[in-house]
């Protein structure tokens, strides 16, 4: 019932791209139209083949190779292994090249396994049997030779093989049920109904003998919007013109449910269906942390460009004197000294550049993929996060925010069916200031007749009695409600009599609620039966009533309407619909009075919906069909005439009464926004519910507490003053607190300061919005801004979809550029679910549809909480580890080497061996900082969870800040130099063995390149807070592989190798007790720096966590020996 | 770990300790408690070890002498400006005097020091083939081509060993006298030029090509020495065990130093009367100086040295490891002051809440 929202949104990309031809024209069994008829312009249309997959069998790897290479990273890689193959370069190109192939071949294997996997699919999908008519007989055919014009049949349980107009159907009246669950995951039925014109044509050859043409819009991805119109002609007659919608068109991929079969006629077939169409992926949403990356990645970048730049000048300066460009003992060949200067120094720019380029390495991107990838399994592996009651768990669809929900400063929550349970009850109806409560039911047992009502007023009249039936009456007729038989779809009804209640179902629950508190109330909807609902009223009578149309409900005019005729042919409209959008079309009733009430419900938190009549005579329902029909015939605009010819229809409507539906506050949904309000964030509530509805069940979940002063900016408010006057009165009264106030306070408790709620409204919100005449539209909303700002709660009610989006762009791109998240289960939040940075999805009861667009989704609010506070904070601090870990352990590895080619006569001659050089990032290092990333927990879960506030301390990307940033950029530049210099002065004119015997510069290399790999894996020893074995494992292990492979490297001479230049050099250099020493002096004053800063900042300033830490320690001294110890039986097999 | 909990959503996932995040762990902190006594401890552990070192490496002796003789009286400035011009220079020798007024306790090493020769530039380290050098016939006739300009001869024929490494060969020789009384006659100290380079290297790594008819010399038929060479490798040599490619000298200088300056092991002393170190008394050093070195600005020293069980002199670790250890006793003072100021304050600080 939202879905006019994601039909906007949806008209909206794709507006444009089927200009050229507006319209398509089918035969209906490819037979040409009588001569006469208008003259088409034939089309060609693709079969019906779906291709989904990306790739042949041909092209799959030049086409994969050129994707892959597509990314900025790969592509800098791939450069710089061509350098190294084309010019003379001081490393070997397997170095670069090893890794780069190892990236692109497991990317190009998932993504081929994957694209297998959907060939697999396309060609089940494209080769599944179809029933199609030809000449009057069945034929069956694969799927992929179903051509546009064909008229297929399609049997109960069968998915439809392309996007078909309804012709006929085996039930009666014309209907089949769909469920669309793989389409949109929406699993109740929904009923479609054949073309009126054609609904008879019940055989093969019947539907052989039809004779008609459809002109339809050219296919958009749009799923409930298709406008057509079907042209049948008969022998006799001017062809009869009907109207098609999206109740005539069954949609690929969703399923036949309760009907024998149908018939159908292809419209849209292969990629042109409304499925294929919706293949398209939603746009890619980028981290925080990922940008802070990559401005991470350019500096490093111009590290590397200006080290390179710096050697290549000083070593032609250098070269400057003969005897050092070209020493006796070391000649050039002919081809080198001929070659040019310039060139020359571009060459040995460009191995400058390769020998650093190490220092942003390829691992670091699988890393953090990998980190991304596994760690998202923890939010769907957590017990706690799964419902029991609806058997769902959360579910990730993109892993690529994973720690963007450590960040998030701005929540935007629905409230039905995200704070509120969406669980609705009848609670009572009030009709013209009676109020009738029906009474509980008893298990189940509705309680018969007029017992069930409590009269509070004194008991009606009889002019009374009849508009209280006809309230009950409304009630029961007007809405979309389908009864759902499990058994038999054409068979009796079982009477409600027997003590059984029928189940409705509808997408809205509302509706529900509704039509089952009237059951309560003596009036029970049997079924919509041949165009007629019946009903059973107080006295067990049936009433029948023919439909005569549907004015269906949409979210911008907040109400439906149905046109009835009932058995004595009197014609009525019943319209149901919020209170704003009835009021004004009543001219009748006792207004007042149920006003009041409702808004004395609405204070209550209940939703309500007000009741309303009219009479029409025939003459009157004459026109409002013809009004209709030109409407729904209309191919262009029929959305916006449709609602025009509503707005005329829905007037002058006598008021009947209203109701009231309590939707209870989800559990814990008061918890959770307290817990989130005290981890810094801002929560904001964004509804299209009446005010007073709303601010209700924002008191009720602790969004406004008692002493929040509430600031209202509602059309009323602005009806009396301007809203110039408003805005700045408020802006007034919030800052001339928040003036006083020092922003620290911000981050502090707040308990004696004031806090501000603001509640506004849909409209005054486009106020807002609205760009001025005079052209200054930014004034309004940076003073609204400014005023959001500080209130720590803002209620936004009367809300259309698409403004839930606007004001999430709105605080979006303000200033502070804060990272938003918005949570929402229902269609209507699908647009401000993708316009936020993270966009939360609840698994709830109006559909999949949040849920499938969404980053994440959750079965409850509540989970929200363990997501952000837990999942979110371990996700950001894990990454934001990986990534400046990652750049530090680069830089202790490339500036050594840096520093070397000053004693090298800067001629490129690398430190380490080839082997180091490439299995440094590959093997040596990466394995604990993988799993310290997908491990660690500074603080424990519990600690996370019941403290909130140490969210703060993560907030606006503390971890990745430029200080962060430079003193982890220091520390590797301080550790490289202890490395190097401790090496140098060690090796410095001595010798280090008791043999006497001489190292060479490969020891030099193998004793740098010993030291910082100790050092680097000790330093993310130090950075871990949470052993388990795993990490033991890996931290331990990595470094025991390290000395095994140097063994094993050093130990054999390798046949494979053109040089030996590592034979015995690390064994070697092990058996002389002087390296040791050095080895143990410098690991020591590597990390001694970084020691030093841990203790004195945590004795010093430490942060909250800091504290948390310290404190637990403290507590759990104790009872961590006893645990331990009864633990390591357990641990051992966890 | 069970992966298979991966099927999102429908079912409910496996309670498992790693699904949970909830496994076992120890969860140390880094706390001034913590970092206090092992400051200290560290800092006395790194003074100790640092005097231990210092003095041991204060009680090696160690005598050199540059004898490049551009300055100071020398007797080998003569030869040096008979190094004008480059290879090959006519053969020179000089000597260097010296005495010793105590014994110079052993074992003794003679090294020979070059500085500004830079071993470890790229295109020098690079210009050599070891399969040529571990022996194997096709890559003695095919050297590589990082061996260039040193890979072949004008003539054509293939230089074994190739490169620039080998064709730098260090060419100088030292030899060693010792006169017991003044006046008396110069007795040679028997330098015993074995063991100088690595076992592996010139056992394992380095090969001589397999004799032709028990001939070294007919194994390298074919092949031409490097252009500065006076004499083919196969005559390095008098010892059968010791020339070729595992001559000892050739390995030594084959290793590439790490810096532009150097040592490298020329000779053993540790023979005869001199097993237990150099007796006191005149000793005069024999150099044959052959190797130009002023070309690139370099200097040559000879150097005696002894060793203990940490190598030869090395003041750098000793003060290295006291200057740390010092450090950290300073930082533990520091700490500790903070420590107890600020203790108070968090603990007041934690009462307020």
């Amino acid at each position: 019932m939202d879905c006019s929202l994601a039909r906007t949104l949806v008209r909206r990309y794709c507006a444009g791209e089927e200009n050229w031809v507006d319209s398509r024209t089918i035969y209906v069994g490819h037979k040409e139209p009588p001569p006469g008829a208008e003259a088409y312009i034939l089309q060609r249309h693709p079969d019906n083949r779906i291709v989904s997959s990306k790739y042949t069998f041909w092209n799959f790897i030049p086409k994969n190779l050129f994707e892959q290479f597509r990314r900025i990273a790969n592509f800098y890689f791939l450069i710089i292994f061509l350098v190294q193959l084309i010019i003379d370069t001081p490393t070997s190109p397997v170095t670069s090249g090893l890794p780069l192939f190892f990236v692109i071949t497991v990317t190009a294997i998932k993504q081929g396994y994957e694209d297998w996997l959907r060939h697999k699919a396309d060609n089940a999908m494209n080769q599944c049997p179809v029933h199609f008519i030809q000449h009057g007989k069945l034929v069956r055919k694969q799927s992929r030779k179903l051509r546009v014009g064909d008229i297929v049949m399609v049997k109960e349980d069968e998915t439809f093989p392309c996007d078909l107009i309804f012709l006929s159907s085996s039930r009666g009246d014309g209907t089949c049920h769909v469920t669309t669950a793989s389409l949109d995951g929406e699993s109740s039925h929904k009923t479609h109904y054949a073309v009126q014109d054609t609904k008879g044509f019940h055989t093969e050859e019947d539907i052989d003998g039809l004779h008609a043409t459809i002109e339809c819009e050219q296919p958009q991805p749009d799923l409930y919007k298709f406008v057509g119109r079907i042209n049948v002609y008969n022998d006799r007659n001017d062809p009869v013109v009907r109207p098609l919608g999206s109740e005539n068109l069954l949609l690929r991929g969703a399923t036949l449910k309760n009907t024998e079969k149908i018939f159908g006629v292809a419209i849209y077939t292969g990629m042109e269906t409304k499925m294929a169409l919706n293949y398209q992926s939603k746009s890619q949403k980028r981290s925080a942390v990922e940008k802070s990356m990559n401005v991470f990645l350019i500096v490093y970048l111009c590290i590397l460009i200006s080290k390179a730049l710096i050697n290549t000048v000083l070593k032609y300066v250098w070269q400057s004197e003969p005897f050092r460009d070209e020493p006796w003992y070391n000649q050039k060949t002919e081809s080198e000294r001929q070659r040019n200067l310039f060139l020359r120094a571009f060459t040995d720019f460009l191995a400058f550049m390769v020998l650093f380029n190490y220092i942003i390495p390829v691992s670091m991107y699988v890393t953090v993929e990998m980190q991304k990838f596994l760690g998202s399994y923890f939010i769907t592996w957590d017990e706690e996060m799964f419902d029991e009651d609806s058997g769902e768990g959360p579910l990730v669809n993109t892993s690529d925010l994973n720690e963007e929900l450590g960040q998030v400063e701005y929540i935007f929550t629905d409230k039905t069916g995200t704070l509120t349970e969406n669980n609705m009850e009848f609670k009572e109806c009030c009709i013209e200031g009676h109020v009738y409560v029906p009474h509980a039911i008893c298990n189940g047992q509705v309680l018969p007749g007029a017992s069930g009502i409590d009269m509070i007023d004194s008991s009606p009249g009889t002019s009374a009695r009849e508009r209280e039936e006809l309230f009950f009456r409304a009630l029961c007729l007007c809405h979309t409600i389908q009864v759902k038989d499990d058994d038999d779809v054409d068979g009796p009804r079982k009477s409600p009599d027997s003590g059984k209640s029928c189940t409705y179902i509808s997408s809205s629950p509302d509706e529900v609620a509704l039509v089952e508190g009237i059951q309560r109330l003596g009036f029970t909807y049997l079924r919509l039966k041949d165009n007629y609902m019946e009903i059973l009223n107080r006295e067990n009578d049936m009433e029948r009533f023919e439909l005569l149309e549907i004015l269906s409900f949409d979210s911008v005019r907040r109400r439906m309407s149905v046109i009835v005729k009932s058995a004595t042919g009197e014609i009525y409209l019943f319209c149901k619909g919020a209170d704003s959008s009835i009021f004004p079309r009543v001219i009748e009733g006792k207004v007042d009075q149920i006003r009041a009430r409702v808004e004395r419900n609405a204070v209550e938190g209940l939703r309500t919906l007000c009741v309303a009549y009219k009479r029409l005579n025939p003459e009157e329902y004459e026109g409002i069909c013809m009004l209709l029909q030109a409407a729904k015939v209309a191919l262009q605009d029929r959305e916006k005439k449709l609602a025009e010819a509503y707005e005329q229809i829905e007037k002058d409507l006598v008021l009947l009464g209203a109701t009231a539906v309590e939707d209870r506050l989800q559990e814990k949904a008061a918890d959770t926004i307290e817990a989130l309000q005290k981890a810094g964030i801002k929560v904001w509530v964004l509804t299209g519910d009446k005010m007073e509805t709303a601010a209700a069940t924002c008191y009720a979940c602790k969004l406004f507490r008692r002493n929040t002063q509430l600031l209202e900016l509602t059309t009323k408010k602005i009806e009396e003053q301007s809203l110039h006057d408003v805005l700045f009165e408020l802006s007034k009264t919030v800052l001339r607190h928040s003036g006083s106030l020092t922003r620290d306070n911000f981050s502090g408790l707040s308990a004696d300061m004031q806090d501000y709620g603001l509640i506004i409204d849909g409209a005054a919100l486009s106020l807002i919005m609205k760009p001025r005449e005079d052209g200054s539209c930014g004034n309004y909303r940076e003073l609204f801004l400014e005023i959001c700002r500080n209130c720590s709660a803002v209620l936004c009610c009367r809300m259309a979809p698409l403004q839930k989006a606007q004001i999430v762009k709105l605080i979006k791109l303000s200033k502070e550029h804060p990272i938003t998240l918005a949570i929402g289960d229902g269609a209507n939040d699908v647009s401000m679910i993708l316009e936020a940075h993270v966009g939360i999805g609840v698994i709830g009861k109006e559909g999949r549809q949040a849920a499938r667009n969404s980053d994440y989704a959750v079965p409850k609010f509540k989970h929200l909480k363990k997501m952000l506070l837990v999942h979110g904070h371990f996700y950001y601090i894990r990454i934001s580890e990986l990534v400046q870990y990652f750049f530090y352990k680069n830089v202790c590895f490339i500036f050594p080497q840096f520093l070397y080619q000053f004693f090298c006569g800067f001629s490129q001659q690398t430190l380490y061996d080839t082997a180091y050089l490439t299995l440094y990032n590959i093997s040596f290092t990466s394995l604990p900082i993988l799993l310290y990333s997908l491990m660690e927990q500074h603080v424990s879960i519990d600690t996370l969870r019941r403290d909130p506030s140490l969210y703060r301390d993560i907030a606006k990307n503390a971890l990745l800040r430029w200080r962060v940033f430079i003193y982890w950029t220091f520390l590797g530049v301080f550790d490289a130099l202890v490395f190097f210099f401790g090496a140098y002065f060690m090796f410095e004119n001595t010798t280090v063995t008791s043999n006497g015997q001489i190292f060479g510069n490969w020891t030099f290399g193998t004793l740098v390149f010993t030291v910082m790999v100790f050092t680097v894996t000790l330093k993310l020893a130090l950075d871990t807070h949470y052993w388990t074995w795993i990490n033991h494992f890996v931290i331990w292990g990595s470094l025991l592989f390290y000395i095994v492979f140097s063994l094993l490297w050093g130990g054999i001479i390798w046949p494979f190798l053109n040089y030996q230049r590592m034979y015995y050099v690390f064994i070697q250099m092990l058996s002389s007790g002087p390296a040791w020493l050095v080895i143990i002096l410098l690991i020591t004053v590597s990390l001694l720096p970084d020691v030093l800063k841990k203790v004195l900042c945590r004795q010093l300033w430490p942060s909250a966590t800091e504290r948390v830490q310290t404190k637990n320690q403290c507590l759990s001294v104790e009872q961590s020996t006893i645990f331990m110890l009864s633990q390591t039986s357990s641990s051992l097999s966890f | 770990m069970t992966w298979s909990a991966a099927a999102r959503g429908a079912h409910q996932p496996d309670n498992t300790a790693f699904t949970q995040q909830r496994l076992p762990a120890w969860q140390p902190l880094l706390s001034a408690s913590i970092a206090l006594p092992l400051f200290f401890c560290a800092g006395l552990a790194f003074i100790g070890l640092g005097l231990g070192l210092f003095y041991s490496s204060n009680g090696i002796k160690e005598l050199e002498y540059d004898y490049t003789g551009t300055a100071g009286p020398g007797g080998c400035s003569a030869c040096a400006l008979a190094d004008r011009g480059r290879a090959p220079p006519p053969p020179c020798s000089c000597a260097w005097h010296f005495s010793l007024p105590e014994l110079f306790p052993g074992p003794v090493y003679l090294y020979y020091e070059l500085t500004n020769f830079y071993q470890n530039n790229r295109r020098y380290s690079v210009s050599r083939d070891d399969a040529q050098l571990s022996g194997l016939p096709s890559a003695l006739r095919h050297p590589a081509n990082e061996c260039a300009p040193y890979q072949r001869r004008a003539s054509g024929l293939p230089i074994a060993p190739c490169g620039a490494i080998a064709n730098s060969l260090f060419n100088d020789s030292f030899s060693l006298w010792h006169q017991r009384r003044a006046g008396g006659p110069y007795v040679e100290v028997p330098l015993d030029r074995t063991g100088i380079a690595w076992w592996t290297d010139c056992h394992v790594k380095f090969r001589n090509p397999p004799p032709v008819n028990g001939s070294l010399a007919l194994a390298f038929h074919g092949t031409a020495p490097p252009p500065n060479w006076p004499r083919p490798v196969y005559a390095l040599s008098p010892d059968p065990n010791n020339t070729g490619f595992v001559n000892q000298d050739f390995v030594v200088w084959m290793r590439t130093a790490a810096l532009p300056t150097f040592r490298k092991l020329y000779a053993r002393i540790r023979q005869g009367n001199y097993s237990a170190g150099l007796p006191r008394g005149s000793y005069a050093v024999n150099i044959a100086y052959n190797y130009p070195v002023r070309a690139f600005g370099g200097r040559k020293l000879v150097v005696l040295s002894n060793i203990s069980w940490m190598g030869g002199k090395n003041p750098f670790l000793g003060i290295a490891y006291l200057a740390v250890g010092s450090l950290c006793i300073l930082v533990g003072f520091v700490m500790l002051v903070v420590y107890i100021r600020y203790q108070d304050q968090n603990d007041e600080d934690e009462d307020e809440e």
